[in-house]
């Protein structure tokens, strides 16, 4: 691994993000219009249920949480599609970058990104509604690692899917992300969903993760038992993206796929 | 002549897109500090081979050794010392001139880019165009600035498809002029695809003519064409494809992907 190398992945994206106003978008305007939206419901629910698991916080930390899952996802997903965007890979590909420095730089660079939308949110949340998702204290990390290693992991997934399919699934960046917050019970418990898709979502860590957070909420102790078995689920998932991704990277050389690009 | 005097050492170089034969059992080696032209008619499988030295297309059989190493696996290690220019390959849009030549300078492994990139914009005189995005360049200036990328780190080879095409003769003429100065000041290889044939007579020692993926003549641009009995090398190159236009090729697909013509 060269530091050097990484480095100029990051100063690549910085560039790009600084240079194009629609970049900021997805770090700041989107995020605060799913505050706006998310916490007006809470706010609606609770005047009507003021004991409701439902309520503005549970609604605020469930988007908060969210965020920080598709932020990892986009970083690396999103990263990958500014390269056939600009028709870039192939300019890339035949570079001494190799791909752990690439993922690594995107991994850095999305961090930053994060960080961004983490306090564009913070912020949102505070001036709009009066919820802080920190007073939660020290238990959101582990869930927020959780959440940021299931984002990789279904980045991985999406990259894998451009790599094979050609540029017409980029949309799957979009919509992995909202089947995986449709299923993992992001704003209410797996057992509100339809029976079938609750038993599934039972099994994804993401639902673990969230579960977590309402436990949180709630004023409980954090739940380490969920919290442990969603990392033995996160460590599956990523490892099987893994591996989905590495062979359709071995499938795009083979095939020579990279002509779709240049 | 031993290995370590070659940058590209390839031997029986397969490789298939489904049914068709892209590359058909090559066997090519490219001596340090040569030019090397690679020619052929659309199809022939040029493209597909210099991806596949480039280690960007995977082949289906047969060995390759970059400047050195055995590919894939020392993939990043041998591309250090190697460029690539293609004229049908934009530079990143949203990157202004010096940002996109310190990043790939980066990619190189150039640690403090600056003075290494002052110097490389001073010798091809792009000083005028270094605050400009890549989408506001001609294409003149978009090959010249691709080859300052693609040599800031003076690579043993330098691989160049195309490098002029869609070039007036006139900017086709500077970049011409660039490659032979990097050639001759640091002892680069060239290995170069082009339809010009006038081209590759001024640029390259010797001529590799492909044909179906196979190799149909090598030699110098004078050998090339006595063997076709031919006065000079474009009618040499015409002859191949006469007789190659009957079998259409893996190549022609890929070409085809791209929408490119020539590639």
């Amino acid at each position: 691994m060269s530091w050097t190398r990484i480095r100029s992945v990051v100063l690549r994206h910085w560039i790009v993000l600084r240079r194009a106003p629609h970049r900021w978008f997805e770090i700041s305007v989107w995020p605060i219009l799913d505050v706006m939206l998310w916490g007006s419901l809470g706010v609606f629910v609770a005047k009507s249920d003021t004991t409701s698991r439902a309520a503005t916080p549970y609604l605020l930390a469930g988007i908060v949480m969210f965020w920080t899952f598709t932020q990892a996802q986009f970083a690396i997903s999103l990263g990958v599609n500014e390269e056939t965007w600009t028709r870039n890979i192939l300019n890339v590909l035949t570079t001494p970058l190799n791909e752990a420095e690439y993922i690594a730089g995107l991994v850095i660079f999305g961090m930053l990104k994060m960080v961004l939308c983490m306090a564009t949110l913070t912020v949102a949340t505070v001036v709009l509604f009066d919820f802080d998702v920190s007073e939660l204290g020290w238990g959101i990390i582990p869930i927020a690692a959780l959440l940021i290693i299931n984002g990789w992991a279904l980045a991985l997934v999406a990259v894998g899917l451009v790599l094979r399919l050609g540029q017409s699934a980029e949309i799957l960046i979009w919509g992995l992300n909202y089947l995986l917050m449709a299923v993992s019970g992001v704003f209410f418990p797996a057992d509100a969903l339809p029976h079938g898709i609750g038993v599934v979502a039972d099994y994804l860590p993401t639902t673990q993760a969230f579960s977590a957070l309402r436990e949180l909420l709630d004023g409980k102790p954090l739940p380490w038992g969920t919290l442990g078995v969603s990392l033995v689920g996160s460590i599956i998932f990523f490892g099987l993206s893994l591996a989905l991704v590495v062979w359709l990277l071995r499938l795009f050389r083979r095939r020579g796929f990279v002509t779709r690009y240049s | 002549m031993s290995a370590s005097d070659f940058v590209v050492v390839a031997r029986s170089l397969t490789k298939r897109f489904k049914d068709k034969v892209a590359v058909n059992g090559l066997d090519l080696e490219v001596p340090a500090a040569s030019t090397v032209g690679l020619l052929g008619p659309n199809g022939a499988g040029k493209t597909t081979t210099l991806l596949m030295l480039l280690a960007v297309i995977t082949p289906d059989s047969g060995t390759i050794d970059l400047v050195g190493q055995r590919l894939p696996r020392h993939r990043s290690r041998a591309l250090s010392k190697v460029g690539f220019v293609a004229g049908y390959l934009p530079l990143p849009e949203n990157l202004k001139v010096r940002e996109a030549l310190t990043i790939f300078a980066g990619f190189y492994g150039i640690r403090r880019p600056e003075t290494v990139i002052s110097h490389a914009i001073e010798r091809f005189g792009i000083g005028h165009l270094t605050e400009l995005q890549s989408s506001e360049l001609s294409s003149g200036q978009r090959t010249l600035v691709s080859i300052v990328k693609s040599t800031l780190h003076t690579p043993a080879l330098l691989i160049l498809d195309e490098p002029t095409a869609s070039l007036d003769p006139e900017v086709a003429g500077r970049v011409r002029s660039a490659l032979l100065d990097i050639h001759r000041e640091f002892g680069t290889t060239l290995l170069v695809t082009s339809h010009n044939m006038k081209e590759v007579e001024t640029l390259c020692d010797r001529v590799v003519i492909l044909s179906g993926g196979s190799i149909a003549a090598d030699g110098s641009p004078t050998e090339v064409a006595a063997k076709f009995d031919t006065e000079d090398l474009e009618a040499a190159f015409l002859e191949v494809a006469s007789r190659s236009r009957k079998f259409g090729t893996a190549d022609d697909r890929l070409a085809g992907d791209r929408g490119g013509e020539h590639r």
